[in-house]
């Protein structure tokens, strides 16, 4: 990705929300790590669900991508297609930088 | 999976409006923006993160309107809403399902499910805001609906309640109320014939009343009158059928069924002569007309309805014991409380020795057979 790509718009009224957010970001790609080792791929749809839906909603788009990513390669079983999701993730909350307007 | 944290709420005052938005989300991100979102638009907000509580909740305390996302562990969104629009105390309460945008299949089991609309994520917050006004806008129309409906509806039952009140007591008002509430009543459709107690009451010195000079004067002594005899016939549930010049027609055991209707009668009798004896003393003092009540009761069966031509018609009550009771009313003396001899069997247990007195059988006019009499308001 680009590092534009890593640069997020937020609205401004949501910028208390932010921390806890990204906090829970944090949590999901810990959450997604035991999945995948336990090869939980019912676990990992949730996970990758709950991704689509509230990544986009708070402005991260590249959340809900992977999320969706997540989503159809736990349907399909794909563990290698998950994987490189994971470490995509994982690359992006760390480089990730939040403009609020 | 790793618990997540719950976003603190922004600080903005949660003002007591008239419009309560439940979210029922178990992902606290999704859930803390909703909220977040809601409260911006000056909504009361509510968030509970699972299937079951919401119904709990929701059934405690009914909320306005309810986001519901579909995805929850235990009682699902689609199940949560199916219950919920199945039940009729909730029923009417909007649900807003909340679904993923490439979900259709999730629309589909949502419409079958009840839901109202349909929010879709990743949630926008124009999309949002637009859909919670429409929503709110028709829930106060159908507040102001179902409010002016039920002010109609009061005002309907005051004005039936106010019609009645001239026949009946307030209590069969209020019972006959009821009963037209449910399709029925005791006016409705034909007259019927049934056992009554029919009691006629009557003014004796009502000549030299009328004859009075002052035309003021002979209307307010009957209107005390007539409110002694009515309050008297209403505490026992009596139902005033007709009144006419002095003369009263009482009748009991209509239009609803009373066990002990002969005993009602020789009860609210009673009371008419003893709270007339206080009316007539002061007549007496003030005018120097001598005058009391004669009663005349009987019972059998007689006809009751609605009975005349469109233009005019009586709640009427016909029959042999209201010809009967006609009859012992003209022979009653001041004082006197004439029944016919079923009756007297009635309410026996009822007189107190000294005050019956046998009158025989006596043959009343228009009537075949001679009819056994007794005076049960003999002075004790």
């Amino acid at each position: 990705m680009a590092d534009k790509d890593y640069t997020v718009t937020v609205a401004k009224d949501l910028e208390d929300l932010i921390p806890v957010f990204i906090k829970n970001r944090q949590k999901e790609l810990e959450s997604l790590r035991a999945a995948l080792n336990a090869a939980d791929f019912e676990a990992l749809r949730q996970l990758g669900h709950r991704m689509k839906g509230v990544g986009s909603s708070y402005g991260f788009q590249h959340v809900s991508v992977l999320g969706k990513r997540i989503e159809d390669g736990a349907r399909s079983a794909d563990r290698s297609s998950i994987e490189d999701c994971v470490a995509d993730y994982a690359s992006y909350l760390s480089k990730i930088t939040i403009v609020y307007e | 999976m790793n618990e997540l944290l719950v976003p603190q709420r922004t600080g903005l005052a949660r003002e007591q409006t008239a419009f309560r938005v439940l979210v029922v989300d178990d992902d606290p991100d999704m859930a803390g923006l909703l909220i977040h979102l809601l409260e911006d638009e000056g909504l009361e907000t509510e968030t509970l993160s699972d299937g079951q509580s919401a119904l709990v909740n929701i059934l405690a305390s009914p909320p306005d309107l309810i986001l519901l996302d579909v995805m929850m562990p235990g009682l699902d969104g689609f199940e949560l809403c199916s219950r919920l629009k199945a039940d009729d105390a909730t029923a009417l309460i909007p649900v807003v399902l909340i679904t993923s945008l490439d979900d259709q299949a999730s629309r589909v089991r949502g419409i079958a499910a009840g839901a109202d609309d349909f929010l879709t994520k990743p949630v926008k917050r124009e999309e949002l805001i637009a859909r919670v006004r429409t929503l709110r806008r028709l829930h106060e129309t159908r507040r102001e609906l179902e409010d002016r409906r039920l002010a109609a509806e009061i005002q309907r039952k005051e004005a039936i309640r106010s019609a009645f009140s001239r026949y009946v007591s307030p209590r069969l008002a209020d019972r006959i109320i009821h009963e037209l509430g449910e399709g029925g009543g005791p006016f409705k459709g034909q007259a019927r014939r049934s056992e009554v107690v029919a009691m006629f009451v009557d003014l004796r010195g009502f000549t030299r009343l009328t004859e009075l000079s002052d035309v003021g004067a002979v209307v307010e002594m009957l209107n005390e009158y007539f409110s002694v005899l009515s309050d008297a016939a209403y505490r026992h549930d009596g139902t005033i059928f007709n009144m006419a010049g002095d003369s009263l027609l009482i009748g009991f055991n209509v239009p609803f069924p009373q066990q002990d209707a002969a005993q009602r009668a020789y009860r609210s009798a009673i009371a008419m002569v003893r709270e007339f004896t206080q009316v007539s003393a002061l007549w007496a003092h003030r005018f120097g007309l001598a005058t009391g009540i004669g009663i005349g009761i009987c019972k059998g069966d007689a006809i009751f309805g609605n009975i005349g031509s469109p233009h005019y018609m009586n709640y009427t009550l016909i029959g042999n014991p209201v010809n009967t009771a006609a009859r012992l009313v003209q022979m009653a003396a001041a004082g006197e409380i004439l029944v016919c001899g079923p009756v007297y069997e009635t309410i026996r247990d009822l007189v107190p020795a000294g005050a019956v007195q046998p009158r025989g059988a006596v043959s009343l006019r228009g009537k075949s057979e001679p009819v056994s009499v007794y005076n049960v308001g003999a002075a004790r």
